[in-house]
């Protein structure tokens, strides 16, 4: 057979084109929920890491069936905000909003072409009362995103982690890997009176003559990764902005119900009247 | 086993290393040897890939219209790379490894040492010698980026495959180690080396 002929090449590059095609897609099809359950672990172990329950090495050493106990054991509620801090609906507890999901919610944020509908931004509720809240954006190379969890009914950050999907090995990276660049956030407090709710600066905060910090929302960027620095600086503005009336409700005590929560209380019945009655 | 087939195995182990002497597959050799974990996984990556595209192609020969062949290779080369990260992303054990290695197992597509060993071998060998060929040179790329890896998390990290070496005795890792430039200073010695044994790769 002449296998140089026109309609011989076209034939065969399609049929050999649709039979891989046909065989990814039953690969990826057949293999969707293993990766999904992998996924899922490992968004709650950034969780987890952020509100200071263990280290991402610990739990990436328990595994993933005991990541999801542990999650089961701490979290006490869940639920979503709209950019008005009220709240919209319960979650399930054992939901949580994977990176594709948080992408939509920040098109939501942002507006523009992408957006599909008004913000639904997850707020998620440990028994100990550290709240932790997503963040999203971008970074150099492509997205970042984390989790950032606040100290009970304050804006004092108790810890952050941050993921990335490829920033640059030894630079933007170490917003992951460096342990000390997310441990500078401890004890930082989110400003959400300003626009700039937190910011990532080059030197970090300004201090007095003894080196004590004179501003509380400023940490130093990282040497080297200028671009992943700004982004995230950015991408954190940007969602814990849109969580201000939240968190300025719970953090006050006059909005939210954060504050006047009386035992045994379920959410539903936690209104704004009842908290400003008290 | 006779001699031919013994030579397309050992060939790409040492004499004709697709790294250090045909100078291939440099790119993923510096970004992915921080961790002897991250090395083997891609190693073991490259050699699936490697060895069933070549043993596919091999089949195929005969029957690849010749105007096209590059993109058939392209399409069963892709097919194998996307195999390998579905699969790696599936298991608890390679997730993070998977995640940490990111864009380079994609990028094994790129890695001249595949399509390049297809183009020169198994385009005109039987499938058996030319899915070992392919293995064969997966492994010889294999072994330098362990070798590689070996002294980068040794000396960057204080570690080897995560457990503590140095690091109890006191040892501060040393960040250059870390960083890719160092990987090309490693990849330059083990040539020079290489090159004082095997006195025939000497230019005059």
């Amino acid at each position: 057979m002449n296998t140089n002929s026109n309609v011989y090449t076209v034939i065969y590059t399609t049929v050999i084109v649709v039979v891989v095609a046909a065989l990814l897609a039953f690969v990826s099809q057949s293999l969707k929920g293993k990766q999904e359950a992998n996924e899922k672990a490992d968004t709650i172990s950034q969780m987890l890491t952020a509100a200071q329950f263990g280290t991402k090495a610990d739990f990436q050493k328990i595994g993933n069936t005991a990541v999801l106990a542990k999650y089961a054991e701490e979290i006490e509620q869940a639920f979503t905000v709209n950019i008005d801090g009220e709240k919209m609906q319960d979650l399930p507890l054992d939901r949580v909003f994977s990176p594709k999901e948080l992408k939509r919610q920040n098109y939501n944020i942002k507006g523009g072409p992408n957006k599909t509908g008004e913000p639904e931004l997850p707020v998620f509720i440990f028994k100990n009362g550290t709240t932790v809240v997503p963040i999203y954006g971008a970074g150099l190379w492509g997205p970042i995103w984390g989790y950032i969890a606040f100290e009970k009914g304050s804006n004092t950050i108790q810890g952050a982690y941050f993921d990335h999907e490829s920033e640059t090995a030894g630079l933007g990276a170490k917003i992951k890997d460096d342990p000390a660049f997310q441990a500078e956030f401890i004890g930082e407090k989110a400003d959400f009176d300003k626009a700039n709710v937190f910011e990532i600066v080059k030197g970090g905060a300004p201090k007095d003559a003894s080196g004590k910090s004179l501003v509380d929302n400023e940490i130093d960027a990282i040497t080297g990764a200028t671009m992943t620095s700004q982004g995230l600086d950015a991408a954190i503005d940007t969602w814990l902005s849109s969580y201000a009336k939240y968190f300025q409700g719970n953090v006050s005590g006059e909005k939210h119900c954060g504050k006047c929560k009386h035992e045994g209380e379920k959410a539903e019945e936690c209104e704004t009247t009842k908290c400003e009655e008290e | 086993m006779d001699a031919k087939l013994k030579e397309t195995i050992l060939n790409p182990i040492f004499k004709g290393n697709p790294i250090t002497v045909l100078v291939l597959g440099i790119c993923s050799s510096l970004a992915v040897t921080v961790t002897m974990k991250g090395a083997l996984v891609m190693t073991l990556s490259v050699i699936v890939v490697c060895g069933i595209s070549s043993l596919i192609l091999s089949l195929l020969r005969n029957t690849i219209p010749g105007r096209v062949r590059i993109i058939v290779q392209l399409v069963v080369v892709a097919m194998m790379v996307i195999l390998v990260d579905q699969v790696l992303k599936s298991f608890e054990a390679t997730y993070a490894i998977d995640k940490q290695l990111s864009v380079y197992i994609g990028l094994i597509i790129t890695n001249c040492i595949v399509m390049g060993r297809i183009e020169a071998f198994a385009l005109g060998n039987k499938p058996w010698p030319s899915f070992l060929d392919g293995v064969a040179n997966g492994a010889g790329y294999g072994i330098i980026l362990i070798i590689v890896a070996f002294f980068r998390e040794l000396l960057g990290s204080g570690t080897l495959f995560g457990f503590d070496i140095l690091n109890r005795f006191g040892y501060i890792p040393n960040n250059l180690v870390i960083l890719p430039p160092f990987a090309l200073i490693l990849l330059g010695c083990i040539v020079w080396v290489q090159r004082s044994i095997q006195k025939d790769l000497q230019e005059k």
